[in-house]
């Protein structure tokens, strides 16, 4: 192989803490959540992963995922439509007692037989809450380098509230790092910290040998998940390296989360920092571009093709196909695929999902600290 | 397995009225519409009419035409059998020669639609810009029992002059063709747009290949040919928006048009009947606090500090703080700077507008020209460019033209 990455795989799981956004995901799964007007969060992922040769990727979807499916189609648009290797997707074996996935070990025990028919040498496996436009060439050139088992990104940033708040783990379980010289000597689950943390990303570079074997290991003894049951009591066994993230990243991990992500991308800096790198590939819609119609008043907006404007908008992400009216107004408004905003309407602080229809004169406001969300197809 | 209908694209004109737009690229894959090439209409016309194998006839500067088509994956024509086939012209056995003419083009390509078997054959332009139902077309086409026909479009008398006209009778039959006529009898202009039953083609395509006295052109000797031997000949009435493009203020008129969709007929915003495209894969076009943006068409990649009315920006301009662009349209990639005034113009692709230049002009009672600057070319800053302009290569720092 002329590059070491094409000696990668990877792995993506599609339903990792689902439960943080619960609307979110109601038609959908994490995924496939639509984003920074025009993609959906998984594009970040295959566009990093495909920028940088890993061309056999496996996505583990769990539950929900007609979206997704019918977003991914055969990978074309990410140049993963490929003979060998390419994009596959695995559900659930349906078989007698199939249930959803737990964890990662139960949803990677069930690839084992394609894991070892692989060729690839090294096994990334990742989440896809993490909006990112990712040098995996970089990582795995560190984990070479490092003669590491496995390496283990993260960011240094706060806890997010919701996290730091929220009184149980039925959202899942997060991780941060005690790093020393690089290497991690220390797994935290869960942990209430306040301040800065080695924030797990949630992504491993790990040789796909040795994943065999761990997983196979942890299945027998029926452990679930990856990183509490596998990696935490290892975690001096093993010869875990920290690869410290240091580009842009948006970690969405509640629905606030999730609006001042979109929201911090009307500011230039943080627009270059994510997009500046590699293109971000997603399904292509062939809208016509987008027209401002005579009367048409914007300020301070993110705007996909396929719109047509003739209202005033302001501080506000508008998805492909958002139609607003004459005299409506739309103000710290995140409009998803195909909203329209009736004639005289007047809203602020809404996240309206894919075909929501405000209608004539209505009036809503949420306000900075809670967004009003409007599900699918939903009239107001 | 033999296809219903296959259509042959003309695609390698200069479209040297183009000038500086058409200097390395063929004219059919000149932009248009923000975020559309010329030969996005045919093509997305024939996938939409439900023709799957589409043979595309290039010429000059092929190179931007050939990259743009690449296996046609954007107009859905990627095909096991048909599909979209770039058709330059080649060497044989018995030597070579370039498309001498329409006619000819299709000639050379003869064993090329026969590997399809069609039944009929429809011959396209790449270089207008037209949302057409061919199936309509083909449908006449069938219920006259034709052997040829021409879409045709009505046009005002005083303008018929202009165009090669179609005189037909009330069952549109076709009694004659006049070629930019002084004294028109008819003002039926021919769109260039033909159906043909494939035997009658072959067969008037080899007798035309040997008369070495002909031009080997589709209007100036295959059409006069069916006429003088009393061939099926009807004339196919089409009503919606059509545009020659081939002249600087056509295509930036029609691209004004793309604005107006309510009066001019050319409407983009059709779900019934896209037009497809290879699309930037840019982000979400942004417009910034204190920018203006009125009666005007963006799309993915731009970002917008100034003021922007009544223009078509493509992918990825960038109009800084304190520019001015009016009545333009402005081809991707291109960065206006600060200050800059960019009016009734046509700006290529990745062109650089310096700080507080200014680029053609409204226009007046004695002069409407539109200013023409060709791709990669860097205005300087304060530099001066007249509404007659034709840039083709750089201008520097508070230069004149």
């Amino acid at each position: 192989m002329i590059s070491e990455n094409m000696n990668t795989l990877g792995i993506i799981f599609p339903n990792s803490y689902d439960a943080m956004v619960p609307e979110l995901v109601k038609v959908r799964l994490m995924a496939s959540i639509p984003f920074a007007s025009r993609y959906r969060l998984i594009d970040f992922t295959l566009s990093s992963m495909a920028n940088c040769n890993i061309d056999n990727i496996c996505v583990m979807v769990n539950n929900n995922y007609h979206s997704l499916m019918d977003h991914l189609g055969s990978g074309r648009e990410w140049d993963l439509a490929r003979k060998n290797g390419g994009l596959h997707i695995y559900p659930p074996f349906a078989q007698k007692n199939a249930k959803p996935y737990n964890g990662r070990v139960e949803a990677l025990a069930s690839l084992l037989n394609f894991l070892r028919d692989q060729k690839e040498k090294y096994v990334i496996i990742t989440d896809t809450n993490i909006v990112a436009n990712f040098d995996y060439h970089a990582m795995i050139k560190a984990h070479i380098e490092s003669g590491a088992d496995i390496t283990a990104a993260y960011n240094e940033q706060e806890l997010p509230e919701s996290i730091l708040n929220s009184h149980s783990n039925d959202k899942g379980f997060y991780y941060t790092f005690d790093v020393k010289e690089n290497r991690i000597t220390k797994i935290y689950v869960n942990p209430k910290e306040p301040g800065v943390q080695n924030f797990s990303m949630n992504m491993y570079l790990i040789g796909r040998e040795l994943l065999i074997s761990l997983i196979d290991e942890a299945f027998i003894h029926g452990q679930q998940y990856f990183e509490r049951d596998v990696l935490l009591p290892q975690v001096n066994k093993l010869n875990i390296q920290g690869y410290k993230y240091d580009g842009y990243v948006a970690r969405i991990t509640d629905t606030k989360s999730y609006f001042d992500e979109n929201m911090k991308l009307l500011d230039d800096y943080n627009l270059d920092a994510l997009f500046s790198g590699n293109p971000i590939y997603t399904k292509i819609r062939d809208d016509n571009p987008t027209r401002y119609i005579e009367g048409a008043k914007v300020q301070n907006v993110m705007v996909a093709d396929g719109c047509i404007i003739e209202g005033e908008v302001e501080n506000s992400i508008l998805f492909r196909g958002v139609t607003i009216a004459k005299g409506a107004k739309v103000k710290n408004c995140i409009l998803m695929q195909g909203t329209a905003v009736e004639s005289g309407a007047d809203i602020e602080y809404l996240i309206t999902d894919k075909d929501v229809t405000v209608t004539a004169g209505k009036e809503m406001k949420g306000t900075d600290s809670y967004p009003i969300y409007i599900g699918k197809s939903q009239k107001i | 397995m033999a296809k219903e209908m296959i259509a042959m694209l003309l695609a390698g004109g200069q479209g040297s009225r183009l000038y500086a737009l058409t200097e390395k690229l063929a004219k059919p894959a000149v932009p248009f519409g923000g975020k559309y090439r010329i030969i996005d209409f045919p093509l997305s016309n024939c996938v939409n009419s439900g023709i799957d194998t589409v043979g595309i006839l290039t010429q000059y500067q092929p190179l931007v035409l050939n990259e743009y088509i690449g296996n046609g994956q954007p107009w859905d024509l990627d095909r096991l059998y048909g599909g979209v086939h770039v058709l330059p012209p080649y060497q044989k056995a018995s030597g070579s020669d370039w498309y001498k003419g329409t006619a000819n083009a299709i000639y050379q390509n003869i064993s090329f639609i026969e590997r399809y078997d069609p039944k009929y054959v429809i011959i396209l332009s790449g270089d207008q810009i037209c949302k057409q139902d061919y199936s309509d077309f083909l449908k006449f086409h069938k219920e006259k029992e034709a052997e040829f026909s021409v879409a045709v479009m009505e046009v005002p008398w005083d303008e018929a002059s202009r165009f090669g006209l179609m005189v037909a009778d009330e069952n549109d039959k076709i009694t004659e063709f006049q070629e930019k006529p002084k004294n028109p009898k008819s003002n039926l202009a021919s769109m260039g747009i033909y159906i043909f039953n494939w035997d009658i083609l072959k067969k008037y395509l080899e007798d035309d290949e040997a008369n070495p006295d002909s031009e080997n052109d589709f209007g100036n000797n295959i059409i006069p040919n069916l006429l003088s031997d009393n061939r099926k000949m009807y004339a196919y009435h089409f009503d919606g928006y059509w545009k020659d493009v081939g002249t600087i203020s056509s295509l930036w008129e029609a691209n004004m048009e793309v604005l107006d969709p309510e009066h001019s007929g050319i409407n983009l915003f059709d779900e019934d009947w896209k037009i497809y495209s290879r699309n930037s894969g840019m982000t979400g076009h942004k417009i910034s606090a204190g920018a203006v943006v009125e009666n005007s068409m963006l799309t993915d990649g731009c970002r917008i500090k100034g003021t922007v009315k009544h223009s078509v920006l493509f992918s990825g301009v960038k109009v800084e703080k304190g520019a001015v662009v009016e009545d333009a349209v402005v081809m991707g990639g291109t960065v206006i700077k600060e200050g800059a005034v960019v009016k009734h113009c046509i700006i290529a692709e990745n062109v650089t507008i310096g700080e507080n230049a200014i680029v053609g002009a409204m226009p007046t009672e004695t002069e409407k020209g539109v200013a023409t600057i060709g791709a990669n070319i860097t205005i300087g800053d304060n530099a001066k460019i007249g509404p007659n302009a034709m840039v083709r290569k750089n201008v520097e720092g508070g230069e004149e033209q």
